[in-house]
């Protein structure tokens, strides 16, 4: 078993207003083999809050969490090793330029492995491994990570917590601030390490085309709840998404647009470009 | 952090809100002189009683200048003992020996051990904290049993001790109060713009007060914000395994340079945005600026002013007298 939350809730004090309750109520399950999962909500929905409840650096306040079998609380337990819980967890966060701070790339991977007691020369060879891994070569690892751009900064701290080998690897809005072309890339990226690792991957994004092209199992938050868990296709088909301050993928909205505008009947469930287009094709020979 | 409360402003609606910062910066300052004036504690008493009274004319929470105080308390103990341990002048008040035998020091280790535990399971730790130290002159005055590690040295108090002690600790209290009230009922902005106008006329002689002000608005601006950031570094380095509250000591050296490097890095990246979106939206430092809120005076500025000019004299008269 991976995750499992029961009833977690979540509420930072502030100043101005008392309690305010990030995350409310959450109960799913996640587990720790072959899962792909999304996780989508408006802004200020409690999406990271979730992903930061997952390795324990917050605790919830009300409720409990599960995760591979330690139960986390409202408390620090003196008794749980909450770094074997980091490395179980890897959770790599939005800004990569929150955790870089080697001198050069290769230092900075390692710097993960190195704080589970692993030997330099194999935290050497996981650095290497998971550089190549997000798909940056051998020069890289003794630049500076500060000299490289957006994209290769991302690249790199992912593969900062790649190296500590997680068992679930949940990612804070991998994808932001990428060109789409660098988007496709990381995603299939993901999706690779996924199929061939069958490691249980959590990724927090905005882009619904993503989300129906790449996910089978999607969780929805709107302020602070979780609204919807299971399949993407189900939840275009049931859910108001406008409602909830989300949009749709672009293919369901285009083939959409086709059947209300010509008055056709087009299947508009269609996952990727290619798929849709397939589909227009197949009714202009109609 | 979130209990110091020097330097945090509390929306409110009390007579020192209405205030011009100006005014209360001034009022402050002569205020604090007038309590270096007196010579009596009668007459410092009564200014503390004054101090209270303000708060309560502002309509101030006392408790929450009390709380506020907390962290100071340490401060003025340690003030307060050593001013009746160094003091040596007039009469003896309080004259015996102490001991440090086997049985004190066993004495002195449960006391410990029992302030600690209580610490843990109760809230009152400043309480607990008060008792373990009369606990320990106790326990050095009246164990006398056993076998001495050291001489049985001479415990004296004298009165000048006390009174000396008694007056530093309430001018002390009287100027954290007096600052309190300042730094509550105004807004950091609002008091960095007071400064910026009190000291304007020192430009003549060099000093740029408009980019001193700026240079301490924009630092207190960015506490929390640079707060908020330190907080995510440490989670994002959390994440890889540097977590700050286990492991050992040399583990720990390493992981703070995981946190500072990022840090300086991001405070950088911060005031160079900051700089762009200023520039962007035409501030040129050293040139005149207008004002969304220009301060304005108004009778309740002349009286509080009045007043604590009055108080001053008064202390000068007392003092000449």
């Amino acid at each position: 078993m991976g995750i499992r939350f029961n009833q977690v809730s979540h509420g930072y004090t502030s100043f101005a207003d008392g309690l305010y309750t990030a995350i409310k109520d959450i109960s799913f399950e996640i587990s720790d083999k072959n899962e792909f999962i999304a996780l989508v909500g408006h802004t200020g929905s409690g999406k990271s809050t979730l992903a930061k409840h997952m390795n324990a650096l917050i605790f919830p306040t009300s409720g409990t969490l599960e995760i591979f079998g330690k139960t986390i609380t409202s408390k620090r337990d003196k008794k749980i090793k909450y770094n074997d819980i980091r490395k179980k967890v890897g959770l790599v966060f939005q800004f990569p330029e929150y955790q870089l701070f080697e001198e050069t790339v290769e230092k900075d991977i390692m710097f993960g492995p190195m704080n589970f007691k692993i030997s330099k020369e194999e935290a050497k060879a996981l650095a290497k491994e998971s550089l190549n891994l997000v798909g940056l070569d051998d020069s890289y690892l003794t630049r500076n990570p500060y000299n490289l751009s957006g994209g290769e900064k991302k690249r790199v701290s992912i593969a900062g917590i790649l190296a500590m080998n997680p068992d679930i690897l949940v990612l804070d809005e991998p994808t932001s601030g990428l060109d789409p072309a660098g988007r496709r890339v990381l995603m299939d990226l993901f999706k690779d390490i996924h199929d061939k690792t069958k490691k249980s991957v959590i990724i927090i994004t905005h882009d619904m085309d993503l989300v129906y092209q790449y996910f089978n199992r999607v969780l929805v938050m709107n302020e602070g709840h979780l609204i919807f868990d299971g399949d993407p296709e189900k939840l275009f088909r049931e859910k108001d998404l406008f409602k909830n301050h989300l949009d749709y993928p672009n293919t369901i909205k285009v083939l959409d647009y086709l059947n209300k505008s010509l008055g056709i009947n087009l299947d508009i469930y269609k996952r990727t470009i290619e798929e849709a287009l397939l589909e227009i094709k197949g009714a202009e020979k109609l | 952090m979130k209990s110091v409360i020097i330097g945090q402003y509390i929306p409110g609606k009390g007579l020192f809100y209405k205030l011009d910062p100006r005014t209360k910066i001034i009022a402050v300052f002569l205020l604090m002189v007038s309590v270096f004036l007196f010579e009596r504690i009668e007459q410092l008493l009564i200014a503390l009683g004054v101090a209270t009274l303000l708060l309560l004319v502002g309509k101030i929470n006392i408790i929450r200048v009390i709380k506020g105080l907390k962290p100071i308390m340490i401060l003025l103990i340690f003030t307060f003992i050593f001013q009746i341990m160094l003091n040596k002048q007039g009469q003896k008040v309080v004259e015996h020996d102490m001991y440090f035998t086997l049985f004190t020091l066993l004495f002195l280790v449960i006391a410990f051990i029992l302030w600690r535990v209580m610490v843990k399971i109760t809230k009152f730790r400043f309480t607990f904290f008060f008792l373990f130290v009369i606990s320990i002159y106790l326990i050095l005055r009246y164990v006398d049993y056993g076998q001495t590690i050291i001489q049985p040295f001479n415990f004296t108090i004298y009165e000048d001790g006390i009174t000396m002690s008694i007056f530093v600790v309430i001018r002390l209290l009287i100027i954290i109060t007096l600052s309190t009230v300042l730094t509550l009922t105004t807004k950091p902005t609002d008091l960095t713009q007071g400064l910026e106008k009190l000291m304007h006329p020192l430009k003549k002689i060099g000093f740029d007060s408009e980019s001193f002000a700026l240079i301490i608005s924009i630092s207190l601006r960015y506490i929390p914000t640079i707060f908020d950031e330190a907080n995510k570094i440490m989670m994002a380095q959390a994440s890889r395994g540097a977590d700050f509250s286990e492991g050992k000591l040399k583990d720990k050296l390493r992981q703070v340079i995981s946190l500072l490097v990022p840090m300086f890095i991001i405070a950088f990246i911060r005031s160079e945005e900051l700089a762009n979106a200023m520039e962007s939206r035409n501030f040129v430092p050293g040139e005149p600026r207008t004002r969304i809120h220009e301060l304005t005076m108004s009778y309740r500025d002349t009286l509080a002013t009045l007043f604590s000019f009055s108080v001053l004299i008064l202390s000068i008269v007392l003092k000449v007298i």
